[in-house]
């Protein structure tokens, strides 16, 4: 069981450490970096806490077909922004901007994203806003 | 006859009279509220800079020697801490039990949002990380010091001056390890990886908060932090809620919920939880509680 706040309380996590409302889902997994996008087919839209997560499938250049799992913030979180449940469904076509892992695992965190209708996805900011994280 | 009759109507409109004005004294801060700043996007970042959130809060703490050098020594582990992360010798981060954060940190710096709900002897103040403050506004005292310990949020007591609750807390401890023993912290969160400051009270801190509605979509809380242990003078902060926009209810977070997160060959990494989840295909009733699942 993790905590459930945010990637930009790392550091102060970094300090205050068990028995923390910081002390939550470390996010250091993530390449901070980097911002891959990813385009693929939503498998399931997994409105779980702590956390909620996209299982996106993505083609390779070879044909094969990969799952990738796009970690988001907390249903507590996303509903203030105005997402639901059933903002994503299976079968979506979406694009992702993600920090992918550092493993090389194929996920990443959550950045912003164009859903099925080519609109930003809620909370997307718009580049007069630059990227909000 | 008549007289009785009088009698009990000039009661009964006494009684209900009390009892109305009691209530329309009481503002009206229904709905959810959320710290302007403090709040998160859909990949869990902030939204303001470190800039703006020092700026909105009036940060500025007037540290003592004491509690100068306190933060210095604990910035200089943190920047060792954190060097061990980005080199990989630390996974960085912890885990935690709980979606405490304590007061003043609920008030000045949390993501989450909160129900204020006045009533004449008692305004309660709820968070969605179920943390939950009591500011008892009946004329009491603070509670004797024989039968006071500290907590994370500490003893209120408040009153109002007009429509503004005046509220006086003591006895507040730092629901966070890993800090200078005994200390408060309060701590300011930028929007960037890495965008924060901190500084530490004493024990004896004592914080008075004037919170009343600027306008109908925002609550303001005037905070002033009394610790001559600490500080050289009192510490004047500042910090707006605004209403949930998208949201007419609470909405919990769940603490509870299962290691999404979990350390691998000294590492994060991340497990995402099965499809039978809400919003996705519902679990069955019968399923065995606390057995792993694999992802699908």
């Amino acid at each position: 069981m993790r905590r459930v706040l945010t990637y930009a309380l790392v550091a102060i996590a970094a300090m205050l450490t068990a028995s923390s409302a910081f002390a939550h889902n470390s996010f250091a997994m993530f390449d901070q970096s980097k911002t891959v996008t990813i385009q693929g087919t939503v498998k399931d839209f997994r409105w779980t806490n702590p956390h909620v997560f996209i299982q996106l499938l993505v083609k390779n250049e070879d044909g094969t077909e990969d799952e990738w799992s796009i970690e988001m913030t907390s249903p507590e979180h996303l509903v203030r922004v105005g997402w639901k449940p059933g903002t994503l469904k299976p079968g979506d076509k979406i694009t992702l901007n993600i920090h992918p892992m550092h493993d090389g695992v194929k996920g990443g965190q959550y950045l912003s994203g164009i859903g099925p209708d080519g609109q930003p996805l809620i909370g997307t900011p718009t580049p007069s806003q630059g990227q909000a994280k | 006859m008549i007289r009785p009759r009088l009698a009990l109507v000039a009661a009964i409109f006494l009684c209900c009279a009390g009892t109305l004005g009691a209530q329309t004294r009481m503002p009206d801060w229904s709905g959810q509220w959320e710290i302007v700043g403090a709040t998160p996007n859909a990949s869990g970042g902030m939204v303001q800079s470190l800039d703006e959130v020092l700026k909105t809060m009036q940060w500025g703490p007037p540290n003592n020697p004491g509690t100068q050098a306190i933060v210095a020594e604990f910035q200089g582990i943190i920047r060792k801490r954190l060097e061990a992360i980005r080199s990989g010798t630390d996974p960085g981060g912890a885990s935690g039990p709980t979606c405490t954060f304590g007061f003043p940190m609920v008030m000045l710096d949390s993501p989450l949002m909160f129900e204020a709900l006045p009533t004449p002897k008692e305004t309660v103040l709820i968070f969605s990380g179920r943390e939950v403050r009591h500011v008892y506004t009946d004329g009491r005292q603070h509670t004797p010091k024989d039968e006071l310990w500290a907590t994370p949020w500490g003893d209120s007591i408040g009153h109002w001056e007009g429509q503004t609750l005046v509220m006086d807390t003591i006895a507040v401890k730092s629901p966070f390890s890993g800090i200078p023993p005994g200390r408060i912290p309060v701590i300011a969160i930028g929007a960037r990886l890495e965008q924060e400051v901190i500084t530490f009270l004493s024990p004896e801190a004592q914080f008075i908060e004037r919170i009343h509605m600027r306008d109908k979509d925002h609550l303001e809380d005037q905070m002033t932090v009394i610790d001559p242990a600490s500080l050289t003078a009192p510490w004047h902060l500042s910090r707006t809620y605004q209403r949930v926009a998208h949201l007419h209810r609470m909405v919990y977070e769940d603490c509870e919920g299962e290691d999404r997160n979990p350390v691998v060959n000294g590492h994060y990494t991340i497990v995402p939880p099965p499809s039978h989840t809400l919003g996705s295909t519902p679990a069955p009733i019968n399923a065995p509680a606390g057995q792993p699942t694999a992802p699908n």
